[in-house]
C-alpha cells in the first residue's frame, strides 16, 4: 500500500510541476468527448481500433525518443528493469494519446 | 511538561516497510497509465495535546516533521526556528554541478512548505538549554518547549582547509558541490572550463562524516565522463585523495567503485587529507596521518569540506560527550529510536544525528515518520514504538545517462527496495529516478505525506 501511496504522491507532485499541461490535456479530452457526444451517432465502438492504433504509435514514438529526452541513450539500458520502466512510461503516454484519439475517431466514424 | 492526555486515542502503527521509494517509483509509469488521481492528505485521528514542540531547523527534516505533527496532533503549539527563506533541494546539487540541471531547479520557498498553524520564528537557534527545556535564538529570544526536535543540519568546516575561500569557487579550477546552489553552479562553470582543455583534476574526501557521502564519488565519475565527452580525457589525469582508508563506508560499494575507477584510470590515494589550497597558484597540499605533507598542482580541484555539528549543538548538553561522534559534536541519539539518550523529550532527524549512517534525504524520508510517531508515543505516555534501521540510499551517477541504485542500512547490508533491482548494475532507470522522480518524492516528504 505504501508503494501505491508513494507513487500517487510522486504523480501528484509531477502534476503540480506540469499543471498547465495536465489541465490543458484533461480539458482537451473533456471537450473532445463532449463534442463527440453532442454531435450524436458517435461510433464509440468502431473508434476503439483506430484509438488503439494511435496509442500504439504514440507508445512506440515515446519509447524511442524518451532516452534522448532524458539526457541518456539506449546504450545506458542496463537490464530488464530499465527496459520495463521505459516501456511502461511509453505506454502511459500511449494511453493518453489513445484517449485523445478515441473521441476524434468516434466523430469520424458516426454510426 | 504540559498536561498530557489521560486516555490517548489509539494510534496506528507506522508501516515498517517505509523504505520503498524505489518500488513506488518503479510503479510510476503503470500508475500514470492507469490514470490514477490523488487526494493530497489522508484522514488520521489526531491526538489532543497542549504540548509545546519546538523544531530547530527548516530543512527537509524540519518541515516534514512540522507538517506531520501539525496534522497528527490537535492543540499542540508547534514552533519552527530557522531563518532560511529559501528551501534548497540539496540532492539536486550534484546535477547542477555537473551540468545536468539548471540551478533554478533546486530552490523553493520555505513559506510554501511550512504548514499553517505552525509558528515560524525567523531566527537561528544559538543555544540549546536542554536542562531547562528551552532554546535561545540569535535574536535573544528564549523559547521554552515540552518536546524538541533537533533538525539543524550540519556545519561545513571549510575553515579547516588553509587558504580555502568559498567565494572563489568557480574560478581557477576551484570547485565544491556542497555549500550552496550558487557554489554548485560555479562548480559546473569550473568543470566546463576544465573539460575544454583537460589537465590534472584532484578529487578529495575528508575523514569526517559527510552529508551525501556519495557526492564526491558522483563528482569523480562525472568529471571523467565530461572529459570523455569533450574528447580531452586522454590528455587528462583524474585522481582521488581520501583522508580515510576507503572511499565509501559500505564495503561492497567501496570495492565496486574502486574497480570501476581502476578501469577508468582514476588512481586513489588513501590516508591523504586535503589541508591547504593555494587558489591562485592552483596548488593543493595533502597530509598523511603522520603529518607528512605533499603538494600537487592541479587544473581542477573538487574540495569536500570536513563536516561537524553546528556550534549551537556541538557546544550544548545535547552533543555526544564521548565516543566516535564526540569530536564532531553530533547529537547524541539512540540510533534506533532517534530519541536523545539523556534528554528523553528530545529527538533528532537528519544530518545532525550522531549515528553511523544516514546524512541523506532518503534517511530523512524514512526516519521522519518514525520520529514523529515515537514523539507522539512519548506525548501519549508510551515508550517509542518505532525502530530505525539506518536506511539510506544513493543514486550514484556513473556517467551522464546512467546511475547505480544503492540502498543500505546501519549494518552495511545492501537492501534494494525491489529484489529485481541490482545495486551494482548501471541503470537508465536509476538515472531517470535521479533527474525526474526524486524531487517530486522529496516534495511529498517535505509536505509530510510520505
Amino acid at each position: 500500500m505504501y508503494e501505491i501511496w508513494l507513487t500517487l504522491n510522486i504523480l501528484y507532485e509531477l502534476g503540480l510541476q506540469y499543471l498547465p499541461v495536465v489541465i490543458g490535456t484533461a480539458l482537451l479530452w473533456l471537450v473532445l468527448m463532449a463534442v463527440a457526444a453532442a454531435r450524436g451517432r458517435a461510433g464509440w465502438g468502431a473508434a476503439l481500433k483506430p484509438a488503439i492504433a494511435v496509442a500504439v504509435v504514440v507508445t512506440a514514438i515515446t519509447f524511442f525518443i524518451t532516452p534522448g529526452m532524458t539526457q541518456s541513450s539506449f546504450a545506458n539500458m542496463g537490464y530488464w528493469v530499465d527496459w520495463g520502466n521505459l516501456l511502461l512510461y511509453a505506454a502511459a503516454f500511449g494511453a493518453v494519446g489513445g484517449a485523445l484519439a478515441w473521441p476524434l475517431a468516434a466523430m469520424m466514424r458516426r454510426a | 511538561m504540559k498536561d498530557l492526555p489521560k486516555s490517548p486515542p489509539e494510534l496506528p502503527a507506522i508501516d515498517p516497510e517505509r523504505r520503498r521509494l524505489l518500488l513506488g517509483a518503479s510503479a510510476l509509469p503503470l500508475a500514470a497509465g492507469a490514470g490514477l488521481s490523488l487526494a493530497p492528505t489522508r484522514a488520521r485521528a489526531a491526538l489532543k495535546t497542549s504540548a509545546r514542540i519546538v523544531i530547530a531547523g527548516s530543512g527537509l527534516a524540519g518541515v516534514a516533521a512540522a507538517n506531520r505533527l501539525a496534522r497528527e496532533l490537535d492543540g499542540a503549539k508547534i514552533t519552527i526556528v530557522d531563518r532560511k527563506e529559501i528551501h534548497n533541494y540539496q540532492p539536486g546539487y550534484t546535477l547542477v554541478a555537473t551540468g545536468v540541471w539548471p540551478v533554478e531547479k533546486v530552490s523553493d520557498r520555505n513559506a510554501d512548505l511550512i504548514p499553517p498553524g505552525v509558528e515560524w520564528v525567523r531566527e537561528m537557534v544559538a543555544e540549546f538549554d536542554a536542562e531547562k527545556n528551552a532554546v535561545v535564538t540569535d535574536g535573544g529570544r528564549r523559547i521554552e518547549y515540552d518536546f524538541l526536535i533537533v533538525a539543524t543540519g550540519l556545519h561545513m568546516d571549510f575553515g579547516l582547509i588553509e587558504g580555502m575561500d568559498v567565494a572563489a569557487i568557480g574560478r581557477n579550477g576551484l570547485a565544491s558541490v556542497y555549500p550552496s546552489p550558487q557554489a554548485a553552479q560555479a562548480t559546473w562553470q569550473a568543470m566546463d572550463t576544465f573539460r575544454q582543455k583537460g589537465g590534472k583534476a584532484l578529487m578529495t574526501l575528508p575523514a569526517t562524516p559527510l552529508k551525501c557521502a556519495g557526492a564526491p564519488l558522483k563528482m569523480t565519475f562525472m568529471v571523467v565522463d565530461r572529459l570523455r565527452q569533450a574528447g580531452t580525457r586522454d590528455q587528462s589525469q583524474v585522481s582521488f585523495h581520501s583522508a580515510l582508508d576507503n572511499i565509501f563506508s559500505v564495503p561492497r560499494i567501496n570495492q565496486e567503485v574502486l574497480e570501476r575507477w581502476k578501469k577508468l584510470d582514476v588512481p586513489v590515494h588513501f590516508l591523504s587529507k586535503l589541508v591547504a589550497v593555494d587558489i591562485g597558484a592552483r596548488r593543493a597540499t595533502f597530509a598523511s596521518p603522520e603529518g607528512e605533507r605533499t603538494q600537487h598542482d592541479y587544473d581542477f580541484i573538487h574540495v569536500v569540506p570536513p563536516m561537524r555539528a553546528p556550534d549551537s549543538v556541538k557546544n550544548s548538553p545535547l552533543s555526544w560527550k564521548q565516543g566516535p561522534f564526540a569530536a564532531g559534536g553530533w547529537l547524541e541519539v539512540d540510533k534506533e529510536t532517534l530519541r536523545h539518550r539523556r534528554f528523553p523529550n528530545v529527538f533528532g532527524i537528519g544530518d545532525i544525528n550522531g549515528t553511523g549512517k544516514g546524512k541523506t534525504a532518503a534517511t530523512v524520508k524514512k526516519s521522519t515518520p518514525l520520529v514523529v510517531q515515537n514523539l507522539i508515543d512519548v506525548i501519549a505516555g508510551r515508550e517509542p514504538s518505532q525502530r530505525f534501521d539506518g536506511y539510506t540510499s544513493c543514486p550514484l551517477l556513473v556517467r551522464e545517462g546512467a546511475a547505480l541504485l544503492i540502498e543500505f542500512d546501519y549494518e552495511n547490508r545492501l537492501i534494494p527496495s525491489l529484489p529485481a533491482i541490482d545495486p551494482l548494475q548501471d541503470s537508465y532507470f536509476a538515472w531517470v529516478m535521479k533527474i525526474r522522480l526524486l524531487k517530486p518524492a522529496y516534495m511529498a516528504v517535505a509536505k509530510g505525506r510520505v
